[in-house]
């Protein structure tokens, strides 16, 4: 009998999304079990209707044979069932000791919390599972490491039995992955069960005794790890379906507008993010850059508009650099920029659609005078743009906050497109949004590009980055791994192999198709 | 389906009278509990500040100093800083117009507008460190300017005791602003006018600020609402990363918008020391600053209500005074009014019906633009 089973599980969130859907799932007491699938896939989500933060719409979840239904995160640890998230829930202000016994203190005669005793618990857990941490020291002065093995110590003095890590080492030095992985190995020794989401197909090689792999909110299959290779894995990963083409007419691309040369970005924790990137980006073209969340697509992104401070390399467009210099002035050179989280970038949603319209121009003629904003000319301006467009709204003047989701998109799409772009950094242009709003932007995308419109497209979609681009490179791990010279010619396979890292084309190879 | 809530202006003022209703039962009530006699005491409370011509002169004297206020603290919430340095910046500015008020051999003419002009001056450079602090360093906007108060409060003594301390008295206090500096009563020399002219000049002290009053409330209106700083401004409150990644200067607007508020806080110590106390004097603005951010918060960060916000708080101000001389209860109930009052309108969902009748066109609009899109 399986330790825990999760039965038929769907879960439909209220914008219609279906994160889970009919998902069967089951864990042995005392292994290591790794739960893969890209981003998007349900793993999270699953995750977290096992620990009870959210509800499933249907389904079943046995643990020992017995059925149960927690209400709440609560309800899953008095079944000792624990999770570490990503983003780690500590409060940095207090000492390791204070966070681990946090909500279950040690009390001196039933009143004062015992520190000595919050101290002694620590340590003690510590040198047990050799999960290495100073209990007496501040959170806010320890290193990501050691956060992450007090958020397990603090599981385990919940008496967790199950514990579930959500991508745990995608914050991690490679030496503290090494680290945690031998703290995981001592804790299944001391008969613990752990259930470890990633989408690094070398650590679950290396870790996991099976592997269940996700992929768009459905349960492709679960199997014992000793009897696949990773391009198995990464198969049952990326296959998909086929996405409906969208015309594209051929034509020939035109003049080199943007060069990216052994570019760095090295994140504030010390990790090497961006490992010298090189690229060139040509007008009319889709540049697709295809590869799994966290490679550095993001960073990449941020550092090419003017976000994020670089580390070294240089990036032109039309021959001038425009590395580390502010947003404003990379605008200025005609680089528009689609980001990838709409609602923390792209809007502001209590703010209303014709301001959201005019963020990176409200400075230029005609929409002022001088010292003075001339609203009537914005009203002209996002109103035009609402038309063109077809931004479903009853008026301009309402906030953000008031369209959908694929609403949202298209404000900043016309936004972006309208700044008569010469280079356009496309990040998941269509993510979390209707099929029609989708399926419109991609064909603004092709239609700049026809143009002449210089497009950088980066989607964890590979479907999008196969159907729209002229050309693809993969980014693993911070680096280019794989030059597509011709998109069309590449397959899904080949690409997942790159992506993942198993494969790697030399830097000469890679120099003549660039 | 139109109606008059359809109206945001209407919305909100309706919100505003509900939050005052209840605000003032709240009040009676506990009038009722502590007092003998508590019919009359709350009506002194309720019609005290109108019952002499006197005191309606300290209502609206008190309201002037409170519209500066309330519009210095619009500015720097609208970009979403909690900056809150008004009441070291006032008793600053106070100090510097009350010195070259006093001691500025000029005429009258050139001497009035240039004392203005160096409170003006003193506030914003002294909310110039805090904002360069915020803006450069991530120091919390809201903590180096509390301190700031303290440091000013500090040097206003030091400054006052040393060097402006009138000798022979016993009070902390500098000499007083001479005739020619004070400010003239507001209404205009005409001869149909003059018996009421006479009569205000008498008892009150309401200056021509009322109009500088009324100007800096268009002006703060103009500048949020018509320019491109005024768009900058909103935008970073709105959303820092958003007007980041548009290519606003985060920082220089945050900066400028704390400096820009200055130019208010200065007005209000200028209006109080020239008005008001006419003399620089210990304790001259005690828990005045603060009274800003009621205000602006009562009158959701728009300009336009500043006025209306600020009459009500100096009305409630002065109506605790009188009360508090006519009868057994003290003036802090105006507090536990104040209290009641913001309450009710920053916890939303306490007045329920008025928030529904709020989301229903917000609502509607939202499914309008999902209709349309099936």
């Amino acid at each position: 009998m399986p330790l825990v089973e999760m039965r038929d599980i769907s879960k439909i969130y209220d914008n219609g999304v279906v994160a889970n859907d009919h998902v069967d799932f089951s864990i042995e007491k005392g292994e290591i079990h790794a739960l893969v699938g890209e981003n998007g896939a349900g793993k999270s989500t699953l995750m977290k209707v096992l620990y009870g933060i959210v509800q499933p719409t249907e389904g079943q979840i046995f643990l020992n044979g017995k059925e149960v239904s927690f209400r709440s995160s609560l309800d899953a640890i008095d079944e000792k069932i624990g999770m570490v998230h990503q983003n780690f829930m500590l409060i940095p202000s207090f000492s390791v000791a204070g966070n681990v016994v946090l909500g279950k203190e040690p009390l001196q005669d039933n009143k004062l919390i015992d520190e000595k005793k919050s101290i002694e618990i620590t340590q003690e857990l510590s040198n047990k599972y050799g999960l290495n941490v100073f209990p007496e020291a501040i959170v806010d002065s320890i290193n990501v490491g050691m956060r992450q093995r007090v958020e397990i110590i603090k599981m385990l003095y919940r008496e967790a039995e199950i514990l579930i890590m959500d991508e745990p080492t995608a914050v991690l030095t490679p030496q503290e992955t090494q680290d945690l992985f031998n703290a995981i190995h001592k804790l299944v020794d001391q008969g613990k069960t752990v259930i470890f989401i990633t989408h690094k197909l070398r650590e679950v090689k290396e870790i996991s005794d099976r592997v269940t792999v996700m992929r768009l909110g459905k349960m492709i299959g679960t199997v014992d790890t000793k009897d696949v290779t990773r391009e198995q894995i990464a198969n049952m990963m990326v296959g998909r379906e086929v996405f409906l083409d969208i015309d594209k007419p051929k034509i020939k691309r035109g003049e080199k507008r943007m060069t990216v040369n052994d570019l760095t970005f090295v994140s504030e924790t010390g990790k090497p993010v961006l490992r010298g990137v090189d690229f060139n980006l040509y007008s009319g073209e889709i540049l697709g850059i295809a590869g799994v969340e966290g490679n550095g697509q993001t960073e990449l992104v941020e550092v090419i508009t003017g976000l994020k401070k670089a580390s070294g390399g240089d990036v032109k467009v039309n021959g001038k650099e425009i590395l580390n210099r502010t947003p404003r002035e990379i605008r200025m050179m005609k680089v528009a920029h689609i980001p990838e989280d709409r609602l923390t970038n792209g809007v502001a949603v209590d703010a209303s659609i014709k301001e959201n319209l005019i963020v990176d121009r409200y400075f230029k003629k005609p929409l002022n005078k001088g010292l003075l904003m001339d609203y009537k000319e914005v009203d002209k301006h996002s109103n035009a743009l609402i038309k063109q467009f077809s931004i479903k709204t009853p008026d301009g003047k309402l906030p953000v906050s008031s369209l959908s989701g694929g609403n949202m998109q298209k404000v900043v799409v016309a936004r972006e497109l309208s700044s008569d772009p010469y280079v356009l950094i496309a990040s998941q242009p269509t993510r979390g949004i209707d099929v029609g709003a989708t399926e419109y932007i991609r064909k603004e995308l092709v239609k700049y590009r026809t143009e002449g419109v210089a497009v950088l497209l980066v989607s964890a979609d590979l479907g999008e980055i196969m159907s729209l681009s002229d050309r693809i490179v993969t980014l693993y791990e911070g680096k280019i791994t794989g030059v597509f010279p011709d998109a069309s010619k590449a397959t899904e396979k080949e690409l997942g192999l790159y992506m993942l890292g198993i494969k790697e084309q030399t830097a000469e190879e890679m120099e003549k198709k660039l | 389906m139109k109606n008059i809530f359809n109206s945001k202006n209407v919305r909100s003022l309706l919100r505003i009278v509900l939050a005052l209703a209840i605000g003032l039962t709240f009040g009676f009530i506990i009038t009722l509990i502590v007092s003998d006699e508590p019919i009359q005491a709350y009506q002194a409370f309720l019609f005290g500040p109108v019952s002499q011509l006197n005191r309606i002169g300290d209502w609206l004297e008190e309201s002037l100093t409170l519209i500066f206020l309330g519009l210095a603290i619009t500015i720097v919430f609208s970009a979403k800083q909690f900056y809150i340095g008004l009441e070291g910046q006032m008793i600053l500015a106070a100090m510097a117009t009350g010195t070259v008020a006093i001691y500025f051999p000029a005429p009258a003419i050139i001497r009035v507008p240039a004392a203005i002009l160096a409170g003006m001056v003193v506030s914003v450079l002294w909310a110039l460190i805090p904002a360069i602090l915020k803006a450069y360093l991530g120091a919390s906007e809201l903590v180096t300017s509390l301190m700031f108060n303290t440091i000013a409060l500090r040097l206003f003594q030091y400054l006052l005791r040393n060097f402006l301390q009138l000798p022979d008295t016993s009070g902390v206090m500098s000499e007083r602003i001479p005739e020619d500096a004070r400010l003239r009563t507001f209404i205009p020399n005409l001869p149909f006018l003059e018996n009421i002219r006479n009569a205000w000049a008498k008892s009150t002290s309401v200056s021509w600020m009322v109009y500088v009053a009324i100007a800096a409330v268009g002006l703060a209106y103009i500048i949020l609402y018509k320019t491109k700083f005024g768009y900058e401004i909103r935008a970073v409150g709105a959303n820092e990363k958003f007007a980041k990644y548009g290519g606003i200067n985060v920082k220089r607007t945050v900066v400028a918008s704390i400096l820009v508020s200055g130019i208010f806080a200065g007005l209000a110590g200028s209006h109080l020391v020239l008005a008001i106390t006419e003399r620089v004097v210990q304790g001259m603005a005690f828990g005045f600053g603060f009274e800003g951010i009621n205000i602006a918060i009562l009158s959701s960060n728009n300009p336009l209500a500043v006025p209306i916000a600020s009459l009500f708080y100096g009305y409630l101000r002065v109506g605790s005074d009188v009360m508090e001389r006519a009868s057994d209860v003290s003036r802090e109930l105006v507090f536990v009014v104040q209290a009641a009052v913001l309450l009710l309108l920053t916890a939303e969902r306490l007045l329920p019906v008025v928030q529904q009748v709020v989301t229903t066109d917000e609502e509607e609009a939202a499914q309008l633009e999902k209709g349309s899109v099936k």
